[in-house]
């Protein structure tokens, strides 16, 4: 607080005091709308929940396929993510392709397009009539409802999403820390174990954690190429297509249950690990 | 040995420079702000390639553009390199940060020390009595650079003092074979940078290693080098012991740069002016110790523990510029005439060069063959040094004893 006598001065500052108080009261109250009315739906959610009507759809038989099937197609998405993207994010960060914003600019392509598109152009892409699709065939493959069907619709749903992320995460990276690493007599590729990937850490578990919100939400894309296996969001698609929405809501719970402990998850410990870097 | 010779291009001009430092001696590289300095210690680094030319160290030839080609990568040259930024691992403690190098991966470097070829020992897979030797070189340097009792401590919870100390410790435990250091103390207060600077130039004599200080404050400069060398927009200017290059500067730039304020005309020698460095001036007329210089102050200001002033003189060059100088007392009125002497002020030709000054005939031809004799004596010395003094050696002998 700076002294009181400055707001009575004939300085340009005129805010009488006690307005003060008042204005960052309302400013609080404000923010605390904002965020009340964001969270609305989340709210809403548990108000309209009954133990009874969870037990219920949970315990119909296969009624747990789907958040399995979402798990799973999940974390094999976040493990081809990691090792496909990260190295494209970390080269995009550290200027290391030529035409840099052609390769930032087709990134972001795959980021604007509705998630109906993309699904319908794989459709076109790797469908059982094409070269893609052929080519899987002869390895007694299909992308067309199946399981490779869905991961492949969650990667290109979520991909755009972590490699974005990744790239901020690596561009914070002080180069000339891996130089020092370098010089210390570290190979480039110990260096990015030692140095590089520690210090980007925290922003690599948070976009991991964007993507696989993104992959456990997946719907455009999916419902196009792989309807079968059901999946969370198609179970509560489906369920509410056919029984209507007190039945859908107990798999809105499960997909928040299962999509947002990770995130959560990767932003404490990216917090932590902050903290700790702090001393 | 530490010997550089080397083209290297920059965006907007070519770097230029022949440096020579001897094991145990110090260079400093002096020059104003994007004069190259950086760019030729990164590539002694081997961050950045020149275009051409030969860079050895302790024998081993780091890069030679010239066939059979030679570019060893940075992290096989065993260089130290300090920056104004300490670059210490944010993520990691003081401990693990000081012993980074200790575990790096730098394996089996060839190494060959004129007619001798040895393979330096990996640091990985050390026995226990090696482990043991390590930890307690740890705790003697951390010890010796005051930073002991924060080994525990993460980076960030250090003073920028302590950040930097800790910065030069982890050089030393990686037994760089040389030791650069790219304005490390600029960010610092004055106190703390001569602090440090001591200490640094203390350890390099004890480790006997060749260092190279890249400075832009000449102070600085001169706190540190047993050599001073001064650079401008990529070329070398000249080299030599501290006192004589700033007491007889080659050029007119190389005195501008050296804080000489002022250019006066030489009676007497047309065409010929002298450079007066304001510190270099004694106030009154004594013909027998300098030139003697009176003119009207143009201003005259509080400075240090004494009075500057810039005196509009008839011979200045360029003509209506001033000449600023350095008093013990303050001087008269604006406008008064002023008597003052630059004492045994340096005299340069009409090409900008520095000429022999007659007061002190055949002076330059003396300078130029110490020079001469003093390089072929470090050069003796540096032989004999990188034979017997080598702590790798010692270290290698060990290893090999196993």
């Amino acid at each position: 607080m700076p002294p009181r006598g400055r707001w009575r001065g004939s300085g340009p500052a005129v805010v009488p005091p006690g307005v003060r108080p008042v204005s960052a009261a309302a400013s609080i109250a404000g923010a605390a709308v904002i965020w009340v009315a964001l969270l609305g739906p989340v709210i809403t959610l548990l108000t309209h929940l009954s133990g009874h009507a969870i037990a219920s759809a949970l315990t119909y038989p296969g009624a747990l396929d789907p958040l399995v099937t979402s798990l799973e197609a999940g974390a094999v998405t976040l493990a081809v993510l990691f090792g496909v993207c990260t190295p494209l994010a970390w080269m995009l960060a550290r200027g290391r392709l030529p035409f840099p914003r052609v390769w930032e600019a087709g990134v972001l392509c795959s980021l604007l397009l509705p998630p109906l598109v993309v699904g319908l152009l794989l459709a076109f892409m790797v469908g059982p009539y094409t070269a893609i699709g052929g080519l899987l065939g002869h390895l007694h493959l299909s992308a067309t409802n199946t399981f490779l069907a869905l991961v492949i619709a969650e990667v290109y749903e979520s991909a755009p999403y972590y490699v974005v992320g990744a790239q901020a995460a690596f561009s914070a990276v002080d180069p000339r820390l891996e130089q020092q690493a370098e010089l210390l007599g570290d190979r480039p590729r110990r260096v990015f174990r030692r140095v590089t990937l520690p210090l980007a850490s925290p922003g690599l578990a948070t976009a991991l954690a964007i993507a696989w919100a993104r992959a456990m939400g997946a719907f455009g894309a999916v419902i196009i190429i792989a309807y079968h296996p059901y999946g969370l969001p198609l179970q509560i698609y489906t369920t509410l297509d056919q029984t209507g929405l007190p039945t859908a809501l107990p798999y809105a719970l499960v997909l928040l249950v299962v999509a947002l402990p990770l995130p959560l998850a990767a932003y404490v410990w990216s917090a932590r690990a902050q903290g700790r870097r702090r001393g | 040995m530490l010997k550089a010779d080397v083209e290297v291009d920059r965006r907007d001009f070519t770097v230029r420079a022949a440096i020579t430092v001897a094991p145990g001696e110090r260079l400093a590289l002096f020059g104003p702000s994007g004069a190259g300095k950086t760019t030729l210690l990164e590539a002694i680094a081997g961050l950045v390639l020149p275009r051409h030319g030969t860079i050895e160290l302790a024998g081993r030839i780091l890069t030679r553009t010239s066939k059979p080609r030679v570019a060893v990568p940075p992290w096989q040259r065993r260089v130290g390199l300090l920056r104004q930024d300490p670059g210490l691992f944010p993520h990691l403690s003081v401990r693990a940060n000081l012993t980074y190098a200790r575990t790096a991966s730098h394996d089996g470097t060839r190494i060959v020390t004129g007619t001798e070829t040895r393979t330096r020992v990996g640091a990985r897979g050390g026995t226990g009595r090696r482990e043991g030797a390590a930890g307690a070189e740890l705790t003697e340097v951390a010890d010796t650079l005051g930073i002991g009792s924060l080994l525990a401590a993460m980076p960030a919870r250090l003073s920028g003092g302590q950040q930097h100390r800790a910065a030069l410790a982890r050089l030393l435990l990686a037994h760089c074979d040389a030791l650069l250091l790219d304005e490390p103390y600029s960010g610092l207060d004055a106190a703390l940078r001569r602090t440090l600077t001591a200490l640094v130039v203390r350890l390099v004599t004890q480790r006997n290693v060749p260092a190279i200080l890249v400075a832009h404050e000449l102070a600085d400069a001169q706190a540190f080098a047993t050599q001073l060398a001064v650079i401008d927009h990529g070329q070398l200017l000249q080299t030599g012991p501290p006192d004589r290059v700033v007491l007889r500067p080659a050029s007119v730039r190389v005195a501008e740069l050296t804080g000489y304020l002022g250019f006066a005309a030489v009676p007497g020698q047309p065409g010929t002016i002298a450079g007066i460095h304001p510190d270099r001036v004694a106030a009154g007329g004594m013909p027998g110790r300098g030139l003697v210089l009176t003119g009207p102050v143009a201003a005259s200001r509080p400075a240090g523990a004494g009075w500057e002033a810039d005196i509009l003189l008839p011979g200045a060059q360029p003509p209506g510029s001033t000449v600023t100088v350095r008093l013990a007392a303050r001087p008269g009125p604006d406008g008064s005439e002023v008597t003052v002497t630059a004492i045994d002020a340096p005299v340069f030709g009409p090409d900008g060069r520095a000429v022999a000054d007659s007061s002190a005939p055949g002076r330059e031809d003396e300078a130029r063959d110490d020079a001469a004799g003093e390089v072929a004596a470090r050069e003796d010395r540096a032989r004999e040094a990188d034979r017997a003094h080598d702590p790798a050696f010692e270290r290698i002998g060990e290893g090999n004893g196993r």
